[in-house]
This record gives C-alpha cells, structure tokens and sequence, in this order.
C-alpha cells in the first residue's frame, strides 16, 4: 500500500500565499462608489457587473424611453464594465467575470445603438492581428475584450494573418492603433517587417506588440512599437494615442503609463 | 473508423505504478528502451529568432549547434540514454521539404555519429506542427486559403522519411469552443469542445497517423491537450494569477485525458507528448509509457507540481528552450543537465528498491499545492482513470465522468480540510459539479444542445467534425 497522504502536513511544505491575502472586500461594497445615480442607469451597470444579460436587453429598452442612447451606452453600460475593471483589477474577479460581463455589455450595448440617431462614436478604432505563423490567439481575445469594453472599436483580423494583408488593412481601414500578438521566437519577426513595410507607405502608428515571446527590448528595436505584457493595460495605452500622443511620446512615458502615473 | 476501447485498467493497483515501468514498453531508435526498467530524458529546444530565414540557416541551428551540444553534454556527463525532441516551428510545417527535411536528416546524423561512438542510446522524436485553423477547415479539402490539413499529414510523411523516430502532435481539434469556454467559465461548453469534439478530431487524425507510422516503420508516440488543459493551466497560473480559478483547470485536465486517451485507443505506443500533464491517468488506463515535465521545465514555465508529475514518469523532459548560451554551456546543455541528473536519481532509486518511496516523496511534496496536481497524484489519477472506463464507450459521457470524479475528488478533500482552497476556487467548483450533473445522460441529447448553444462561437463549424 502506497502512504497515507492525508497525514502529510503541508503547511510545512508551502504557503497557500492567495489564502493568506485573500480580499474579504465583497463587490458590492466597492461598487457602491461607481454606481451611477440614476435608476434606470444604475440598473444597467448592476446588470454588468452582476453579470446578469437575460434582463439587460429590457432594462435597457426601459431607459430609452426618457434616455439617450449614447447616455445609456457611456453612463451605464461602459460604467458598469469600469466597475468589473475595478473589481478585476483588486483581483476580487477573475477573467471570467470580465468576459462574461463584456458579454452582457454586448447585448445591451446592442439595443441601444439601434436607437442611436446617427454612427456610434467610438473613442476610437484598434486594429488587432496575431502574427503570421501563429495560431496562439487567447491573449489577443482577452485584450480584445478589454479594448470592446473600454469604449474602442476593435477591428480583430483574426490569427496567422499575413504582414501583407495587416499592411493593407491599415492603409484601408486607417485604425489609431494597431496591435500584434506572437507566442512564438520564429514568428515576432513579422512585427519589424510590418513597421518597415508601413513607413515606406508613409503610415505611422501606435503599434501595440505583445505575447509571450516578444519581450520591450524587441519591442522597442523597430519604430511604432509599443510593449504590452497584459492584456489589461491596452486601454491605457490606446486611451493615450487617442489623447493625440504618438509611438515616441507613448514609448518614452511608457513605465508612467503602465504605472498609471501618466 | 475501428479504435479499440479500453474496458480494464491497465494496472490492478494505483500503487502498481510507478516511474520508469510501463506494462506496455517499447523498444527504437538507437537502441532506446522506454518503460523497461530507466527514466530516460528528453530535450526539447526552439532556435534563435532569425535562424528561420533560410534551410541553411535553420539547419544550421538545430543540426550543428543544438544537436551536437546536446550529444556532447549526454556524453560528457555519462547519460546513458537521451531523446531529442524538435517542435516544427511554422516555417517547417509550412514547407515541410524545404525547410524540415534537412534538419530533420542531420539531427539523425548527429545521433547516429555519436551512438557509433560512445554506444549512447539515442532517438529524435519530431512533433509536427498542428496548424489547421478552424475557420477556414479541418478535413481534407476545406482549407483553400493554406492547405493546412494536407500540410500538417505532408509534414508527418516528411518526418518519418528523413528520420524521425518517433512521430507526435499537439493537436487543436475543439479548441475553437474550449477557448471560447475557458474564459467563461462554461464547463459544458469545455466539455463539448475537448472531451467530445476534441476526441472525434483525435480519432480522425490518429487512425491517419498510426497507419502512416506503421507503414513507415516509426513510432507513433502521442498526444497532448496542450491546446485545451494546458491554456486553462497556464491562465490559472499560480498563486498570484487571477485570471482562471485552478479548480477550473483541474476539471478541465480531467476531461482532457479522455480526449488525449483516443491516440493510443487508435494505436499509438507512447511515449506521449511531454506537456501532456494528463498522462497519469492515460498510462492508469492504457499502460503505455509517457513523458512528463514538471521542476525541470521552469525554463518554460513555472507550474504547481514540479515534483509530483513526475511519479509515474518513464521519460523526463525540459518542455523546451530556446537555445542561447549561459555560463554553464548552451541552454540545451544545462537543462540537459537538469532532467538527465533527475533521470539518474530516479534510476539510483529504482536500483535500491527504493522507487516507490521516492514516488511518495514527489507526491507528498505538491499534492496539496493546488486542485490540479492533487487530481493528477497517481491514486487519485487512478480513480479517474476507472471513471472513464466505467462510463463505457461515448465520447461525452466518459469525458463527463472523468470532470466530474475529479471535482468530487477535490471537494472530499477540501472537506476534510486538506486541500485548501480559496474562495474562488470553492465557488467555481460548486457550479462545476452542478452544471456537470444538469447534463443530459444520453451523447445524442447532449450534442443537439451543445450543437445549438455554441452555434455562434467564432470560427466553430461542425463540418470540421462531420457533424
Ligand atoms: C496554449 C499553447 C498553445 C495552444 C494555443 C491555443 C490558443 N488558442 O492560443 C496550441 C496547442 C495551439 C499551441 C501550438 C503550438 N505551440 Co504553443 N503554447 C501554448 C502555451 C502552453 C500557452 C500560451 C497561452 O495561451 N498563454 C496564455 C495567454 C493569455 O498568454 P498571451 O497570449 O501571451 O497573452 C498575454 C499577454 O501576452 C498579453 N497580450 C497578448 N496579446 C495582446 C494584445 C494586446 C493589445 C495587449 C495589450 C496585450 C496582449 O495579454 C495576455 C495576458 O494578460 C505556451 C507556453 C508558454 N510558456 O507561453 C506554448 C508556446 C507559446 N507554444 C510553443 C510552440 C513551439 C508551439 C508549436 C509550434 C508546437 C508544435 N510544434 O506543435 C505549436 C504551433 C503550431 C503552429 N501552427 O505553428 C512554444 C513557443 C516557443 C518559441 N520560442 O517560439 C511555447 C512558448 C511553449 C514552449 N515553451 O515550447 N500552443
């Protein structure tokens, strides 16, 4: 008979270090704070970060009818996401919570842009791709996510995608920034072929490189790229080049943003 | 398509098993002899970024600079058996001619150089990129765009003709609704995804492989879910990461050897696929040997059962690095170093009749670190390896059973104040075992539901499946 494992005492083996610092801090508490006033807006930021999206799309309805469609979108959905940001953030959610609030934001994000007079003015559009060769694509899904939930619009070209093709869909679809993600040493080399190929068209952008095996020292050897380690910070550094910064002035500030100093 | 179901477990005991000893070993290459007695390492590496350029440069890379330096550290420090194992990177797989078959033939050279030499026991094992893409088609046929599934078959020919001796795969079917699930938490939907459609593709693609390794005389060694269970490892991370609870991991790792097991339903002999942390509970089932990684694979990753996974291993890998020079000697070599002098104490143990008590120590180092290696301890393995031959013969319903008995492994355990879990972790894994147990018990039922609940995850088509 093999030995009796339950009498091994563990905590002289290791430290379960998450329990030790596990935040008794419950979601609603923090919420309150973020909460916006109104009613019905309130209803639908709590639908978001309660992850709740069977009733969204009828609380949403409900509001349309004495709010605006952009005051539901900026003011409840897109509020209700900071708050899952926040949540997330204080590592009181996981990434599930994250992906199925953006879930609940979608649908209720939907109804109300039915009802807009004109376009969704978006903060912005982000063009995503993971490298040609590379089919690993979660992190890029994530930071998706992220970028949908912080207000842009996100232009994702999907995995394996060819320099020539990301070339051509910035010249077309002219984004604010545009995002790579490679996992693998044999394939970040796409990215400094895709900064050569832009500067000869002429096209400067934020160009924000991530993915397990790009590291900033890369990043940073060809022109327009900007690091990421997480997907969490993409809308920090979109949020800048929005603001009108371009890649030097992201990159030299790059620590301060990153830190949230900037 | 005939696969041969397993209806018994291999091994009468969980304590029957145990490093370096497999009920069905396999002899190949230069004279390697897995399962038989030594747990032999096995080295895995990428190349520099740019040595993709050219044949020439690539060649040059894995052939003269990996190659050679592994084969002089094995010798230098008295290894008696070593594996290489090449990953295809992309550009590989993409021109399997060009780009593959010259590395492939001068790995071979170096090795035969050096076995004539010293005797050392030796073989190269070629895993060849899976790079089907879901959206644009599995099967024959589909793929217009790439070619990738006829690549990917061309890739394994290319291999086993230039000499490779054993031939694998990190294979992606359902990984379309695994990723979509994974970050939702959705069980059901991982269950769709890997344990149903994951072992479908897995027996479409494996009775292929198997055919071809028999008719070229190589070994078809394996599997891994490395797509499915280890993305949901990676996420849950460690104790700082809060991206995936790890009782999520843990189920999802369960379910996932239902799916890696169909390789060698199909025929494959193992070794299987080093990331594979799922190869307990195959080798609990099926008796072939696997390779595992665990505290000597930090240069890859960092995971929470360093020691643990490595209790039922017959071959010991690094998982990969890539190659760069440190004060030591080449990565190559110093990891060699790592896993080859743990391959030797586990070998120094077996000869003093002392393995099973170094066994227990592995166990007894990780079981409580976490939901997954506790699930992946070879008794509790064990336990889960019966619940899928129990559950009989449908896909579903024994990837279903395999979910759910290591959930309840881990809440009995929790229970008893043993292994400690956080509140995420407790909160997850309650609504695992509901949503598992609000299934249907009968594949059809369960498939129209699935079929009709993640009909709009990006880049799913059920004709990938033939469904
Ligand atoms: C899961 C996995 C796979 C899965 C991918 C599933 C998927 N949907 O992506 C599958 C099985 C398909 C796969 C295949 C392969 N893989 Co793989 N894989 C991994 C693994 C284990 C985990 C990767 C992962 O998902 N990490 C979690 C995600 C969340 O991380 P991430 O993408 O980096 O994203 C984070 C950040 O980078 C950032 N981020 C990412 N994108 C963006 C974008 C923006 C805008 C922002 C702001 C942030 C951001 O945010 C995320 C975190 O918050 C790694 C191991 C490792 N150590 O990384 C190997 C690894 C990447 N794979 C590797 C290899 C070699 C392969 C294969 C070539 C092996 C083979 N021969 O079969 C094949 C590829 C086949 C092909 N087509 O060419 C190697 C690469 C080695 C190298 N030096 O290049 C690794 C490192 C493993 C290893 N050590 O050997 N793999």
């Amino acid at each position: 008979m093999s030995l009796d494992f339950d009498a091994v005492n563990a905590d002289k083996i290791l430290i379960r270090y998450d329990i030790v610092v596990e935040s008794s801090e419950k979601p609603e508490d923090i919420a309150k704070q973020y909460l916006p006033e109104n009613q019905f807006l309130r209803q639908i930021a709590q639908d978001v970060m309660n992850l709740k999206s069977k009733d969204i799309e009828k609380h949403v309805s409900e509001a349309l009818e004495t709010l605006s469609a952009e005051e539901i979108i900026e003011k409840g959905l897109l509020a209700g996401m900071d708050i899952v940001a926040e949540l997330y953030g204080r590592g009181i959610y996981y990434l599930p919570h994250v992906m199925v609030a953006s879930d609940a934001m979608t649908r209720g994000t939907k109804v109300a842009e039915a009802a807009l007079s004109g376009e969704r003015k978006y903060k912005g559009v982000v063009m995503m791709h993971a490298a040609e060769g590379d089919p690993h694509d979660i992190g890029k899904n994530i930071a998706a996510v992220l970028l949908k939930s912080n207000g842009f619009n996100v232009v994702d070209l999907g995995k394996d995608i060819l320099v020539d093709t990301v070339v051509d869909e910035v010249q077309k679809q002219k984004p604010d920034v545009l995002t790579g993600t490679a996992l693998m040493t044999t394939t970040m080399s796409a990215f400094s072929r895709i900064s050569s190929r832009l500067k000869e068209v002429g096209v400067e952008l934020p160009f924000i490189c991530a993915g397990g095996a790009v590291n900033r020292e890369y990043v940073e050897s060809y022109d327009m790229g900007i690091y990421s380690a997480k997907a969490a910070e993409g809308p920090g550094l979109a949020n800048k080049a929005i603001e009108g910064w371009d890649w030097k002035k992201i990159r030299s500030n790059w620590d301060d943003i990153i830190n949230g100093k900037a | 398509m005939a696969t041969t179901k397993y209806t018994k477990m291999a091994y009468a005991s969980a304590d029957e098993m145990v490093f370096g000893e497999a009920k069905k070993p396999i002899s190949y290459g230069l004279g390697i002899k897995v399962g038989q007695g030594l747990v032999i390492p096995e080295i895995n590496f990428a190349p520099r970024p740019g040595s993709e350029k050219s044949p020439e440069s690539l060649t040059k890379e894995y052939v003269d600079y990996i190659a050679t330096d592994i084969m002089n550290r094995a010798v230098t420090l008295g290894f008696p058996a070593v594996q290489l194992e090449n990953e295809w990177i992309f550009q590989m797989s993409n021109e399997p001619e060009k780009f593959a078959k010259p590395v492939v033939a001068g790995q071979k050279a170096v090795i035969e150089k050096f076995h004539d030499q010293y005797g050392i026991a030796c073989a190269v094992r070629h895993t060849c990129a899976d790079s089907r893409l879901h959206e644009n088609g599995m099967r024959y046929g589909q793929d217009k765009t790439h070619n990738y599934p006829e690549k990917m078959m061309e890739s394994f020919e290319v291999a086993a003709e230039a000499g490779a001796d054993v031939i694998s795969i990190e294979s992606v079917g359902g990984k379309e609704i695994s990723d979509f699930a994974v970050v939702r938490q959705d069980i059901r939907g991982w269950l769709f995804g890997i344990g149903y459609l994951g072992s479908i593709d897995m027996e479409w693609l494996w009775t292929q492989i198997v055919d071809l390794a028999k008719r070229k005389n190589v070994i078809a060694g394996g599997d891994t879910n490395c797509a499915g269970a280890n993305t949901a490892m990676f996420m849950a991370g460690g104790y700082l990461d809060k991206d995936v609870p790890k009782t999520f991991s843990a189920v999802t790792r369960a379910i996932a050897s239902a799916r890696s097991l169909v390789a060698f339903e199909c025929g494959a002999t193992g070794p299987d696929k080093d990331c594979g942390y799922e190869g307990p509970i195959l080798k609990a089932i099926s008796g072939n040997p696997i390779c595992q990684e665990g505290k000597g694979a930090q240069d890859a990753h960092a995971d929470l059962m360093g020691n643990l996974i490595a209790a039922t291993c017959d071959m010991w890998s690094n998982e990969s690095v890539e190659y760069h020079p440190e004060f030591g000697g080449s990565s190559v070599q110093c990891w060699l170093g790592v896993i080859g002098y743990e391959a030797a104490l586990m070998n120094a143990a077996k000869q003093m009749k002392q393995d099973k008590v170094l066994r227990d120590i592995y166990v007894a180092s990780d079981r409580f670190r976490g939901a997954e290696p506790y699930i992946l301890a070879y008794d509790n393995a064990y336990k889960i390896g019966q619940a899928i031959i129990e559950a009989g013969d449908s896909y579903y319903l024994r990837a279903k059973a395999a979910g759910l008995k290591a959930a309840e492994l881990i809440r009995d355990s929790n229970n008893k104040g043993k292994l400690k879990l956080n509140k995420q972790e407790k909160d997850t894994l309650n609504k695992i075992i509901t949503d598992l147990n609000s299934l249907p018990d009968e594949e059809g039922k369960f498939v129209d539901w699935a079929l009709k609940e993640y009909k709009d995850v990006p880049a799913f088509n059920p004709k990938n499946y033939e469904l």
